[in-house]
This record gives C-alpha cells, structure tokens and sequence, in this order.
C-alpha cells in the first residue's frame, strides 16, 4: 500500500519542518514546498541520517506558474496527496501603519494568505478526482485578537480564517476538510532569534502555560486535522497556544 | 499504539450516546473508566461493554447535580484506580420550553445538570490534579451555546456557560500544566434530538451540513481522546468545534 503524501509548504524551517517530522513519523512521505533551498538542504540531511523518505521542491509560492508546476510534478511522481499543510508565511517585521508601506503590506499578504490560495487551488483537483483529502491552513493568536505594530499580518492570518471556512463549505460535499491551525507564541528559530534570552524567558514566563509552545506541539494540532481522528471537523480553528487567546 | 495506556478517566452520562462512545474510544486508548451515569442500568451496560473489549471500567450511577454524589463516586474512583487524570463533563439533558411557558424547576435542573454539574465535577477533582500536576478536564458543549437555541433557553444558556467556565479554569490550571477544553458537537445521532425532531427530520438535517451527514457520537469522542492525550498538552481554553462544517464559527 503506498504511502499518504503529504505536502508542507514552508516545510524547510520552523513549524512547517516540525510538522514534516510529524508526518515521517506518522509513516507519511513528506513533500516540503520552500523557497529556502538552505534550510531544506539541512532538513534532507536530516531525513538521510535518519533513513527517511522525503521530498523537496524549489519554490516561489506567490507565483502562480511555480505554484502550478510544483503540484504538477508532484502529482506526476505520486499521482495523489492526501494532505496539503499551508506553512509558509510568517511575521518578518513588525510596523504601525504609517510605516508599513505598500510593498511590505503585499508582501506579507503574499506571502502568507496568496500562498494559501494559490496552494489550496492547486490541490482541488487532485482531492476531487481521490474523492477526498485535507487541507490545513496557518493563522495565528493575531489573527483572531490583531496585533499593534502588525496591521498587515494580523489582517492576512483573519483573512485565512475565512478563506478556510469558504474553502470548506466549497468542498465539503468532495470529502475534503479544510481547517486552521492558530499557533501562538511558538519557539521557533526566526522567532527566538529576535529576543535575547531573558526576553523571550519574559514574554513567555506571562503566558497560563508559563511558557511559549514547541514547534512539535503545534504539528502535533496539524496532524489532528490532517487525519482521520478530525473526520467531522471542517471549517474549524484549532488554536495551540497555552491559553493564551481563547476565542 | 495506545495514546492514554495507564490512564483513568471519569466520563459523566456515559451510560448512552455520546458520553458511551467516549468512554469506550478512552478505553480502546488504553485507559480504565469510571461510567458515571445516572441510570444504573445504563451505566452497566457500557461497563460491561468495555470489558468485553478488553478494557477496565467500574461503573458509579451518579447524579452530578448533587455535591455528596459527585464526592462519592469521585471517592469510589480513587479508591479503585488510586488516581485520575481525566475528566469529561459530558452529561445533559435538553428539554424543549419557550422561556414564557418555563417552569423555574425546569431552568433550575437544566442549568443544575449540564452547568452546575460540571462545576462539581470539575471543583472535586481540581485538587488531586493540581497534585499531580497534570490532567485533563474535557467539557460537552453545542452548537446551542454559540448561537442559542430556540425554545431551550436554559440549554443553551448552560452550554455557553460551560465555555466561559472551561476558558476560566484554563487560565487557573495552566501553571500547572493541566488543559480545560470544551467540544462542540453539531447536530447528533443520539437520543437527545430524538426529542425535539422525527428520525425522518433528524436524518434529513444531513443534508444540510457541509459534509453531508449528522454527526456520531464517535466523532466527539475522537476529539475527546485527541485532547485527553500528550499531544494536545499545548491546547487550552479551547473550543473545539466537531460538526462537519455545520456551523463555522
């Protein structure tokens, strides 16, 4: 029986490679979508060292035509995925309105929300033609509260909440679920790396839990949705932060 | 691999519907169970169930709407398994009133039952938790509660209760470590609806939902038994919704 294909768009780092090794060790063979060819050479090693089955494609996801080719030869080689997980995307910076210009805006709505389409799209068929499969899309704690200093980041995450459920409503009748996972404050590389030690102790320590998550526990949510355990949730928002937002 | 092997878990109202089927996917998980159901018959039942399976359960009738009955069986509990680590405040009931028409005794009991039940539950157990450092409190909310309920004004003023309840005592026991979550199923093939739909009309609300059908009890109790595990230690205050898009909140 071959394996579920799962495909992780931002697989090369943070939450998406946490999720990667999620999926390996679910017995999933994980295609990881990236731009950073860097980062997902260290996640290749890794999965050599390891004897583990993998895939990396070079991507720009906010371009249409890399998109479309990306899930191209990924249906070429597996014929099938079963689970798209949408992860890239992300916070680079942080501004109050005034100084946010234009290009940063549509960037980070690029990045984060463009990406989730154009990925989500390119799968529909796929999905259909299996008559079935999951999608999961990433928003954030910022995305249900908004965030001061985060007017473009916070509006992409609440935008992918409603594209989700939207999505959802569209295929529910094909027997693909499409929902969203909502991190939290999440120790990941890119985000550790803007706080000295005591900081981040700090902006952890006044959290319920006392602490921000693990990328691990995040796609450990991800791999609920993605599979089976999830089979009457669509169009939900599971959020992984501690407590830290309940909505 | 079993997710929750030496674990106990109590499950209010489980001795049918929803509140069985969670016990008995617990159970397959690996835990041992204590059935706290009202209806002794009832509770056997999935007592019985659960062994056949070749799992562990004692069976307690309880009524969780009564502090004495909710500290024996919770005593009863401890006495056979030594501790516990999860509960799930499943059990409800929902008769149909129009507010004008409602008896006081009718509001009293259903808020006695689903809300004030799973205060007592929650509250007897709170402390051996908090000793342990580690558990799982899993509430039964409804769709009902997020978006009311006509002419079940009580059940859905307890359901909404019950997040609100479920959110506060997360933020109480997250520095220890321990989740409170709350499920909200749809519309459920299950005794309750029985009441208040014709198993025609209750069947054809399948067509409705995104996904096509009603939901089943094991629906929730998948979710419950995600959230009873290790892998949703980082999730809390949350309300998990489980109705197949019915209602996108």
């Amino acid at each position: 029986m071959s394996k579920k294909i799962a495909v992780v768009s931002g697989g090369a780092s943070g939450i998406g490679r946490a999720t990667v090794f999620r999926f390996l060790d679910e017995g999933y063979f994980p295609v990881i979508l990236d731009r950073d060819a860097d980062a997902a050479a260290h996640t290749l090693a890794a999965f050599e060292q390891r004897k583990l089955e993998g895939q990396f494609i070079q991507a720009d996801l906010t371009n249409k035509q890399e998109v479309r080719a990306a899930f191209e030869q990924i249906i070429d080689t597996h014929d099938h995925i079963d689970v798209l997980a949408n992860l890239a995307g992300g916070t680079f910076h942080k501004n109050p309105i005034h100084v946010v210009t234009p290009a940063q805006w549509k960037e980070c709505l690029d990045l984060n929300l463009k990406t989730t389409f154009l990925c989500s799209q390119a799968v529909i068929k796929p999905m259909k033609a299996a008559g079935k499969g999951t999608i999961i899309n990433t928003s954030s704690n910022f995305g249900v509260t908004g965030g001061a200093e985060r007017t473009h980041y916070a509006a992409a995450k609440a935008a992918i909440i409603a594209f989700t459920k939207s999505l959802a409503a569209e295929l529910a009748s094909h027997g693909i679920r499409v929902n969203t996972i909502a991190p939290g404050l999440t120790g990941t590389e890119r985000v550790r790396t803007k706080y000295t030690e005591e900081q981040w102790s700090a902006l952890g320590g006044v959290l319920p839990m006392g602490r921000a998550a693990k990328p691990e526990e995040i796609a450990d949510g991800i791999l609920f949705l993605a599979g089976d355990e999830s089979d009457y949730v669509t169009g939900a928002t599971l959020h992984v932060n501690g407590g830290m937002v309940m909505p | 691999m079993k997710r929750l092997e030496g674990q106990v878990a109590i499950v209010t109202g489980s001795g049918q519907g929803i509140g069985a089927a969670i016990a008995m996917t617990l159970a397959n998980e690996g835990a041992s169970l204590v059935v706290a159901e009202l209806l002794e018959a009832n509770g056997s039942a999935v007592q019985k169930n659960i062994e056949q399976a070749g799992g562990t359960a004692i069976s307690h009738p309880t009524d969780i709407s009564e502090e004495s009955s909710v500290n024996e069986m919770l005593r009863v509990s401890m006495d056979r398994f030594g501790k516990v680590d999860i509960l799930v405040n499943n059990a409800g009931i929902y008769p149909v009133t129009p507010v004008e028409d409602m008896a006081e005794e009718e509001w009293d009991r259903v808020i006695g039952t689903n809300l004030f039940g799973t205060f007592l539950c929650s509250r007897a157990i709170v402390p051996h938790l908090l000793e342990r450092k580690q558990g799982r409190i899993i509430s039964i909310t409804s769709g009902r509660g997020l978006q009311g309920a006509k002419n079940g004004a009580h059940y859905a003023s307890s359901k909404g209760g019950i997040i609100g309840f479920t959110k506060s005592l997360a933020l109480e026991l997250a520095p220890a470590g321990i989740t409170v979550n709350c499920i909200c199923p749809g519309v459920s093939d299950t005794a309750q609806p029985r009441g208040h739909s014709t198993e025609e009309e209750l069947y054809a609300k399948g067509a409705t939902i995104p996904l096509g059908r009603i939901g089943q009890p094991e629906d929730i109790a998948k979710a419950a038994a995600f959230l009873a595990s290790a892998r949703a230690k980082f999730v809390t205050g949350q309300t998990v919704l489980v109705n197949g898009g019915g209602v996108m909140w």
